[in-house]
């Protein structure tokens, strides 16, 4: 127990430090959110979030977390699977890849800002060439939205890409060639091999990449302004236009539904 | 096995197009890019005048050098707390090491704009605001977790006989650190910084937040592109992106998903 003391000690700077930069402000926020400008407590911040639209705000936001989550899980897992064979230039095709990892989100928002461009941009430009119908990817919010979820998923399937390539390549090859044995083709094995072994990875994948969608703000920012807002660009908008205390209102609504995606992950991470 | 090519030359020019736009606008006049109603897909002039005259007319240098000393201030940050948590990490029990893992976790989830709004408040107190120190701080927040995990996983591999053999010979906790454990996880150590100084190099959330008189590239970037300037956007992007790129290249061993999930082990 002596020597776990000594090994607990080398841990508490970081323990202090998060305490002081994650943990304080979090509390600030919930804080700040019950008061008004002159110091007394009012619910007045979150009934006035009303105004702002926040439920059509939460929509939005639900709307690109599981879009965006069902197209990075779509294409990692076809990255993966393709990663696990072997094939000539795979090192090359790996490296590809990892490459918007790279790139940073602020680059990336105002490339596909040119690619989605209503008038100029490189989308319709193809579209034109094919002699097809121009598109305006601003002239509703749906469409806006899928153009969020689509630059996002340029930007993260990498990192999706990697957590499922870790899941695959655990799971023992002795598995698969029974199953080959068996007489069980390709698909069959995808589905009663490789997807029952990897539930665990996608359900990581799912949980961190959807906290991560459920913050998006750099991207839909650049792309889309704040119309259709959600809610990181209802917060931002807020603490830049009005009061601190209206935006942590606005950040703690965001905080609350983040809260059960910690929670779930510590339920998950805690199966072993 | 046709299929697998084919699915994999499409995801190929899937992860390139992006890149190779940017390239495009940024090396080409702007009558065939951004001043035209449907801008060709292929290269129809060379220039480099969009670079020069970006760099010549819109300030590059200041935030070039403060997200160069935040995202240095902040892998260094990283080591000096990220080195002892990971060697602590990695010798404790799972059933105490196990809840120090979450709470990182945690902390790596919390919404930048969360904490971001109330640390500016503080920040103005403190005189915090639009300072480099005062950013890397914040930014630590999401590379710290990382850092820690990529320590846990190094120091893990390092055999613990070997510090029972220093032991014996007589070696301090604190001496076995420095003079053994530390050399031979060097690579891990290097990694962790990298890892840490390309984050904070692409941070947008805490910088625009909490440094937006001074900005940071990223920052700038997005100014430029708010007030029309969208050459000069395009200009710095590239000049911005290409070291990032050639960094995870590099450190690709170390982006493993493992890391990515949260030190999670299957």
């Amino acid at each position: 127990m002596n020597q776990n003391l000594k090994y607990l000690f080398f841990t508490i700077p970081a323990i202090i430090y998060v305490g002081i930069f994650a943990f304080y402000p979090s509390f600030d926020a919930v804080y700040f959110s019950f008061l008004n400008s002159r110091g007394q407590f009012t619910l007045a911040n979150y009934k006035e979030l009303f105004y702002f639209n926040i439920c059509g705000t939460i929509l939005n936001t639900v709307i690109v977390t599981v879009g965006a989550l069902f197209i990075q899980l779509f294409l990692g897992l076809a990255i993966a699977s393709i990663l696990t064979r072997e094939f000539r230039g795979k090192r090359a095709f790996s490296t590809l890849t990892i490459i918007p990892m790279g790139v940073a989100t602020i680059v990336a928002a105002i490339t596909f800002s040119f690619i989605f461009q209503t008038t100029g941009g490189y989308t319709n430009s193809f579209l034109h060439l094919l002699h097809l119908p121009t598109v305006n990817w601003y002239a509703n919010k749906y469409i806006s939205l899928l153009v969020v979820m689509i630059s996002d998923s340029w930007k993260n399937t990498p990192i999706v890409m990697l957590i499922l390539l870790s899941g695959m390549l655990s799971i023992p090859k002795d598995l698969y060639y029974a199953a080959a044995l068996d007489g069980a083709g390709p698909i069959r094995r995808f589905f009663h091999i490789t997807l029952p072994n990897l539930k665990k990875f996608i359900a990581i994948a799912l949980i961190i990449r959807g906290v991560s969608e459920f913050n998006i703000f750099a991207l839909p920012l650049v792309l889309i302004g704040y119309h259709p807002s959600l809610l990181t660009t209802l917060a931002y908008e807020l603490y830049s236009t009005t009061t601190i205390y209206l935006s942590s209102a606005a950040a703690v609504i965001l905080l609350a539904f983040i809260s059960v995606f910690i929670i779930l992950n510590i339920k998950l991470s805690g199966r072993k | 096995m046709k299929f697998w090519y084919i699915a994999i030359v499409i995801l190929s020019i899937y992860f390139l197009l992006p890149l190779y736009i940017l390239i495009m606008i940024a090396f080409s006049p702007a009558k065939y890019t951004i001043e035209t109603i449907y801008p060709p897909l292929v290269f129809k002039a060379f220039t480099l005048n969009n670079l020069i005259y970006a760099f010549t007319q819109y300030d590059f240098v200041h935030p070039f050098f403060k997200s160069l000393s935040v995202a240095t201030l902040v892998g260094i940050l990283g080591i000096l707390i990220g080195v002892p948590a990971g060697y602590g990490l990695s010798r404790l029990p799972g059933k105490i090491a196990y809840p120090v893992l979450i709470l990182l976790l945690i902390t790596n989830m919390v919404p930048g704009i969360v904490v971001a709004i109330p640390i500016s408040a503080e920040f103005i107190k403190l005189h915090l605001f639009d300072t480099i120190l005062g950013l890397a701080l914040v930014q630590e927040l999401i590379t710290l977790p990382l850092a820690t995990f990529i320590m846990q996983g190094t120091f893990s591999a390092v055999p613990r006989e070997i510090e029972y053999q220093a032991k014996i010979d007589g070696a301090s906790t604190f001496s076995y650190i420095k003079d053994i454990l530390i050399p031979t996880a060097l690579p891990g150590i290097a990694a962790a910084f990298l890892i840490s100084w390309m984050f904070s190099w692409d941070e947008f959330t805490y910088a625009i937040i909490l440094s937006p008189i001074h900005p940071t590239l990223p920052v700038e970037i997005y100014i430029n592109i708010t007030r029309g300037n969208e050459l000069a956007a395009v200009a710095f992007s590239l000049v911005f992106t290409i070291p990032v790129i050639i960094l995870t290249l590099f450190l690709q061993k170390y982006l493993k998903g493992e890391y990515l999930a949260g030190g999670v082990k299957a």
